[in-house]
């Protein structure tokens, strides 16, 4: 491994007054004004924030949190060009390990990733890695006239490569390999690019507009974007290697279908897919009803099942759409939810009501189909096992009724079977997931594969280090044409 | 005549004969299943189920008390409330390990059951409880398995 040099000091403050720096919260909407809207709820630091928070970074000899993080973005390098307020140049830096800063910024776990093993955390507040990228990548969108103008695209490979799916791990495949001079075709099934980042996560969390402006560069760069084009059905993967002369293919299509959970009553009317529930609101627009003719039901009392980033998208866009109601129904404590922290204080401040402890075994409907109560039991949590974790196990003679007359299912994805099916040469494991080597490899020569669709619903930045590990193996296969 | 009857009357040999059949039965109906399952996925599952069935046959056709000896884990009863999926039809993996948990759990309380008639008879009082771990031991798995994969919550 090459030794990394420790980036120019721009830090004015002295070593010991900066642990006296409070961690600079990031302005937000208020709770209540903005449970009845879809806008962002955070706002971004200002430039001066920015600066003090990075001015907090005592620059270690050892940067933690470059380990932790999964593309181990040059972290100490980026904060030294926000204390000399060199914006533009942080953002740059940022890019060279991650296309999608602004994504990242708004949606990594960083409480454990980077922020949780910074060293300045393990006495005060981390540095708040997660804010600075946030404000980097939005001064680069909003200022495209201090951004570099100098081509980043070598000279033309006459290689051909298809990718399936727009999501994370597409997108960085895409920009990995245009970069690298080869023609790149982005096949989306849906009718906008960005996988679960426009389809999932609702508006108040990431705008939209920020995929559009990624999508828009990548294109700029090269990248043909095909919508409406579902690979497996309009196309197989046969005939677009073979007939369509691609010389190499990503599948990064995700963990795009939703698990049930088997229960009576999942079937009544109201009961909903996470992903179906998310999908109608904000790529189909359901919040904006009647502007765009999407329906969706607006429910007094609205559950959600689940405690990750899924049920507390799904729960906040219920409270949004005008549950009085809102609730998350988790089998387990809070403690092991595996949402982001912030994602869970932002529920609760709106008037999320959190109920742990508890999974439903049944949805009761009404004399016409619809639901309206969930028969809940009471959980307790059964020593650890070997795994250390403690498993929670129904208690007996508990069961309670909650009203509902709407509920999300948030237990988990799967993944989609098509490909697999119509391209049995491409080796699936017992959960339906791709099975490839580290380097994105998958049974089918010149394929390759990354993202949920390998690992199972993960995380943004772990499809996207999946889909640059792909395209350096897909750079060597086109040089190379070995498959071994 | 009911199960137990017939059990009073047998040696201990025709005893672990009836078990294996028992087992040959799961067996069987895995093998069934992972045949008619177009899921690839699914496939790979029952043909683990099949796998798990069959070292468990083995097992008692070379009975040995010291294979058995260990407590089963908690119960963990994460399949006790979800519908019984239809064998009739192409299942899913998860329905597989739902499947596959329910009759872990029936035959424990089988072999439960006759554990307790035969409470007097130290061998096979023993024998049957040491059954019915097994199958709780192989439910726990199972549970642990759907556990982590299918409720994620992610
Ligand atoms: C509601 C929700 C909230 C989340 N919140 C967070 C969060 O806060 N932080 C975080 O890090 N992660 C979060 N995640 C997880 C994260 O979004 C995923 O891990 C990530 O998007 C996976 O990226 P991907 O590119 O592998 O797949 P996806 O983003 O799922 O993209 C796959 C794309 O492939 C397309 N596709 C599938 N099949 C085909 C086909 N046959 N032909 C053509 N196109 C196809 C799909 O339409 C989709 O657009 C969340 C997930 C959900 C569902
Ligand atoms: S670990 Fe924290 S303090 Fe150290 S370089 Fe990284 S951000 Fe700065």
């Amino acid at each position: 491994m090459t030794k990394r040099t420790k980036p120019t000091s721009h830090n004015v403050v002295p070593m010991k007054a900066r642990f006296a720096i409070p961690r600079q919260d990031m302005p937000e909407q208020n709770p209540t004004k903005r449970a009845g809207n879809f806008l962002e709820v955070n706002l971004g630091l200002t430039a001066d924030q920015a600066v003090i928070e990075a001015q907090r970074c005592i620059e270690c000899g050892n940067p933690t949190c470059m380990e932790g993080c999964p593309v181990s973005i040059k972290i100490p390098d980026f904060i030294q060009l926000i204390c000399n307020r060199d914006f533009a140049k942080a953002a740059a830096k940022i890019k060279e390990d991650n296309s999608l800063p602004a994504v990242c910024g708004r949606v990594c776990p960083q409480e454990t990733q980077c922020e949780e093993v910074c060293v300045v955390g393990k006495r005060f507040e981390p540095v708040a890695i997660g804010r600075l990228e946030r404000f980097v990548a939005d001064y680069e969108r909003l200022h495209p006239e201090e951004m570099s103008t100098e081509s980043v695209v070598a000279e033309s490979t006459g290689k051909n490569v298809a990718i399936v799916g727009s999501g994370p791990a597409g997108l960085a495949t895409a920009a990995d390999l245009i970069k690298a001079g080869h023609a790149v075709t982005v096949f989306e099934a849906l009718h906008e690019f960005g996988g679960v980042l426009v389809y999932g996560i609702p508006e108040f969390r990431l705008p939209k507009e920020i995929l559009r402006k990624e999508v828009a560069a990548l294109e700029s760069l090269g990248v043909k974007f095909i919508k409406n084009f579902i690979v497996g059905r309009t196309q197989t993967v046969h005939e677009l290697l073979n007939e369509e002369g691609f010389d190499a293919m990503f599948l990064g299509l995700g963990a795009g279908l939703p698990r049930f959970m088997n229960i009576p009553g999942e079937n009544l009317n109201g009961v909903y897919s996470a992903n179906e529930f998310l999908t109608r609101s904000n790529l189909m627009r359901g919040y904006e009803f009647p502007d765009y003719d999407t329906p969706l039901y607006r429910a007094e009392h609205a559950i959600t099942v689940g405690g990750g980033n899924t049920a507390m998208d799904a729960v906040r866009t219920s409270k949004r759409l005008g549950a009085n109601h809102a609730t998350i129904v988790y089998r387990r404590s809070e403690e092991e939810m595996p949402a982001r922290n912030e994602e869970i204080h932002h529920a609760k401040d709106e008037g999320v009501h959190v109920m742990t402890l508890i999974n439903p075994i049944e949805f009761i409907g009404d004399e016409n189909g619809f639901v309206k109560s969930a028969r809940c039991l009471k959980m307790a949590l059964g020593e650890p096992d070997d795994s250390g974790r403690r498993r929670p196990i129904p208690i007996e003679g508990s069961e309670f009724e909650i009203p509902a007359d709407m509920v999300v299912i948030a237990v988990g994805n799967g993944s989609n079977p098509l490909i697999s099916q119509t391209t049995p040469e491409i080796s699936t494991n017992k959960w339906g997931n791709v099975v490839t080597d580290e380097i994105g490899r998958t049974s089918m020569k010149g394929v390759f594969a990354g993202g949920d669709i390998v690992t199972g619903g993960a995380t943004v930045i772990l499809a996207m280090g999946a889909g640059r590990a792909a395209a350096e193996g897909i750079n060597e296969y086109l040089k190379t044409g070995e498959w071994v | 005549m009911a199960l137990s009857d017939i059990i009073k009357n047998m040696s201990f040999d025709e005893i672990i004969k009836l078990c294996c059949d028992q087992e040959q039965e799961a067996v069987n109906l895995y093998t069934e299943l992972r045949n008619r399952a177009t899921d690839d996925a699914a496939k790979l599952k029952f043909q683990e189920l099949v796998d798990m069935e069959t070292q468990h046959l083995v097992n008692l056709q070379t009975f040995e008390i010291e294979k058995y000896m260990d407590l089963p884990p908690a119960n963990l009863k994460v399949t006790d409330y979800l519908t019984e999926p239809s064998k009739d039809r192409n299942l899913t993996t998860q329905e597989a390990l739902i499947l596959a948990a329910k009759r872990e759990d029936k035959t424990a309380k089988l072999y439960q059951d006759l554990a307790h008639f035969f409470k007097d008879n130290v061998e096979l009082n023993t024998f049957f409880q040491m059954m019915a771990d097994e199958e709780l031991r192989h439910k726990h798995d199972l549970e642990t398995e759907y556990e982590d994969e299918f409720l994620q919550e992610g």
